[in-house]
């Protein structure tokens, strides 16, 4: 189970803050600290009070690699930020992300394909998120498809059937993951799939508690990674646990101690 | 697993026209991969995309079998993992010894009955080899004929033929038509010549490549005469491309559903010294070989080769037994202790290494528990007193030694009660770990 860390994401006012006034500490304290929690991607967003997002992206990217190097996911809806990102990025990144809509398929495959880097596809499009698992597959399979006429690898697309709060929309939490069950099933090798795992939460009291165990049934029906929480421990507790109980890694008494240090 | 939807997608002629009565191919790929759809519905869809569709669901490696009629029927491919623990291997590779055509009567004799005589029992099993295969080193159709007629004659065998020249294939094929021989092999430039004795006589072929691209070239030729009983030589020789190129067909065939190499694939030793020549073979034969032949006959290189073959391919699932029966360790007496345990083949080997360190003959006694460990036998009520007292019965224990003591694991000393009820003997719990039998038995047996 992949976990990318969420907190470095302007929408948390210390980082809001800290991309407005060029201020590299807390960015470089939150990446550290969601190293030492077990995370294995760093989530990048300056955020929407940022007036430049090329500027303010590129400068997240270089403060963040001073003093980490894991893997980044850049994460906004400005393609310009994106490309101007992966350019400065060490290791391969990850693209966070794109919706099944032609025209920005378009401009995010090939730019994934040239920088080597993953992409988040979303199975949503102009017509908003579908409600059932079945719709939501069927925006799948046009991702899997532009990987496939694009030519990126299937393991570097991670889709994402989009999960909603549990308060206000609880009848679509089972369809996701129903979702993830038969996204498995498009291609061969199969796309790999991912949830904003904190979405789940949204507003509702023991956001851990919930979290985590949607993470464990979600992770039963396929899931390959998330972007949640990486200083929860509970939460990553419960990541390493489903690696074992799905034989995807071998069992030893220190299996959480492993998970988290791999 | 199925067709998925990119799969059948690719094979869609993408109009988007809705005569399926679904919007747009991909819709209708996924209603297909869902079983929610015929390909029927399509008007456009190609002959050839029908082909790949319906075959993408058949096995990933053909099954082929060699030999019929009065000899061995050995069947190979038909493999479905890249590592036995992912499931099992399922057809162990088939052994064959070249035995060439221009040896004088003597030696060729000779040679004939050195590979019958690889015949092996070791630890309850019985080892044999699979085939001989003449070579046509003497460029004669003739004596080539002759000497598979003598192969043939002399052991129920399958048969591999070895000749580039496909008339002396058709004489030497003719002599043993009821034995559906492997036919090796066609090339490049005798694939044509060589695919029509193959259908005539409907005998297995080998295609031969002198690598990878060439194999997949003249495979798709003979497929395209309409013949698919083969076997692939990917031409290499050297141990380590062998492997590589092994392991590629294989790969190639599973992961890939690459179905020009869904085919059992065979391999060539050419090491001259038989140590090395055996070591090359066990290499083949762990990496996906299906068939591998060999020039050596002795038996000292041949049964370590068969044991490994034998070890690779059994079941990572099914737990490994050992004959339910009286074991004797050493040099045994009516006085010898008797040790029970089960038959669980981990269990059996610890006590009877731990029986054999303590120097004292000793006779064991596995009961037939389905192949469980002690502990696991005992919780599935396969190792109670009862069921323990009965073996010891059935196998006439009683006649073999003057003494009533019976040894139990330390582990099930719940069972004793029972066992001394039963059966009359005295029963002594012994350590709970094998390792403890040494110095337990020199405190309680000294001989």
């Amino acid at each position: 189970m992949i976990i990318i860390g969420e907190r470095i994401n302007g929408m948390f006012t210390d980082i809001g803050e800290a991309v407005k006034t060029k201020n590299p500490k807390p960015l470089q304290e939150w990446a550290i600290k969601q190293k030492e929690g077990g995370a294995h991607y760093i989530d990048l967003n300056t955020g929407p009070s940022c007036d430049d997002r090329v500027a303010g992206m590129k400068w997240m990217v270089e403060v963040v690699q001073e003093v980490c190097d894991l893997p980044l996911v850049l994460d906004s809806t400005n393609y310009d930020a994106i490309e101007a990102g992966l350019k400065l990025c060490k290791k391969p990144a990850m693209i966070n992300s794109v919706p099944a809509e032609r025209p920005k398929i378009e401009r995010v495959f090939p730019m994934a394909v040239e920088h080597n880097a993953q992409i988040i596809g979303l199975t949503m499009n102009e017509k908003g998120i579908p409600k059932n698992a079945d719709a939501r597959v069927a925006l799948a399979m046009e991702l899997v498809a532009a990987a496939d006429e694009f030519g990126l690898p299937m393991e570097d697309l991670f889709i994402d059937p989009l999960i909603l709060p549990v308060n206000v929309a609880q009848d679509h939490v089972p369809e996701v993951l129903e979702a993830i069950r038969q996204i498995k099933f498009l291609a061969d090798p199969a796309p790999r799939t991912v949830l904003g795992l904190s979405n789940v939460s949204q507003k509702s009291p023991d956001r851990p508690l919930l979290n985590r165990v949607y993470l464990a049934m979600a992770a039963a029906c396929g899931l390959d990674a998330a972007i949640a929480d990486a200083n929860d421990d509970s939460l990553m507790e419960t990541a390493a646990s489903v690696e074992i109980l799905l034989n995807q890694a071998i069992y030893c008494d220190s299996y959480v101690k492993v998970y988290r240090t791999r | 697993m199925g067709l998925t939807g990119l799969a059948i997608f690719k094979e869609l002629p993408k109009k988007n026209c809705g005569e399926c009565g679904v919007p747009t191919c991909l819709a209708f790929a996924m209603a297909l991969a869902a079983g929610k759809a015929t390909l029927d519905a399509c008007p456009y869809v190609s002959e050839e995309a029908k082909e790949n569709l319906g075959s993408a669901s058949a096995p990933p490696i053909k099954l082929i079998k060699i030999g019929a009629g009065d000899s061995k029927t050995v069947e190979l491919g038909d493999e479905t993992v890249m590592f036995r623990h992912d499931k099992t291997f399922y057809h162990p590779t088939g052994i064959a010894f070249e035995v060439e055509d221009n040896l004088d009567e003597a030696a060729f004799a000779a040679k004939l009955e050195a590979i019958k005589g690889l015949e092996f029992d070791r630890v309850g099993l019985h080892y044999t080899v699979d085939f001989i295969a003449v070579k046509n080193t003497s460029g004669n159709a003739d004596t080539f004929a002759a000497a598979v007629k003598k192969a043939a004659d002399a052991a129920d065998f399958a048969l591999i033929l070895m000749s580039e020249d496909a008339a002396a294939m058709e004489k030497a094929v003719e002599a043993v038509t009821a034995r559906k021989p492997l036919i090796y092999a066609a090339t490049a430039d005798n694939y044509e010549a060589m695919t029509a004795v193959a259908q005539k006589y409907e005998a297995p072929l080998a295609v031969k490549g002198s690598n990878l691209d060439e194999l997949e070239d003249v495979v798709n030729k003979v497929v395209a005469l309409g013949y698919k009983e083969l076997v692939l030589d990917p031409g290499s020789r050297n141990t380590v491309d062998v492997v590589a190129d092994l392991t590629q067909l294989r790969r190639m065939a599973i992961k890939k559903k690459f179905r020009t190499f869904g085919f059992p694939v065979m391999a060539f030793t050419s090491e001259e010294a038989p140590l090395d020549e055996v070591m090359q073979a066990q290499a083949y034969v762990s990496k996906y070989a299906s068939l591998v032949v060999l020039r050596t006959t002795e038996k000292q290189f041949i049964l370590p080769l068969l044991s490994w073959r034998q070890n690779l391919y059994t079941d990572p699932q099914k737990p490994i037994q050992v004959e339910s029966k009286i074991y004797e360790v050493g040099a045994v007496n009516e006085n010898s202790p008797v040790y029970i345990t089960t038959n669980f083949s981990l269990s059996y080997y610890s006590v009877e290494g731990e029986v054999e360190s303590s120097k004292i003959p000793s006779y064991i006694i596995p009961v037939d528990t389905d192949g469980t460990s002690v502990l696991t036998a005992w919780a599935a009520g396969k190792f109670g007193g009862d069921r323990v007292a009965e073996v010891m019965k059935e196998l006439g224990i009683e006649n073999k030694v003057n003494h009533r003591n019976v040894v139990i694991p330390g582990y099930v000393a719940v069972i004793a009660a029972k066992l001394k009820e039963d059966s009359g003997w005295n029963v002594i719990v012994g350590p709970r770990e094998s390792a403890g039998i040494s110095p337990f038995a020199r405190a309680n047996f000294t001989s």
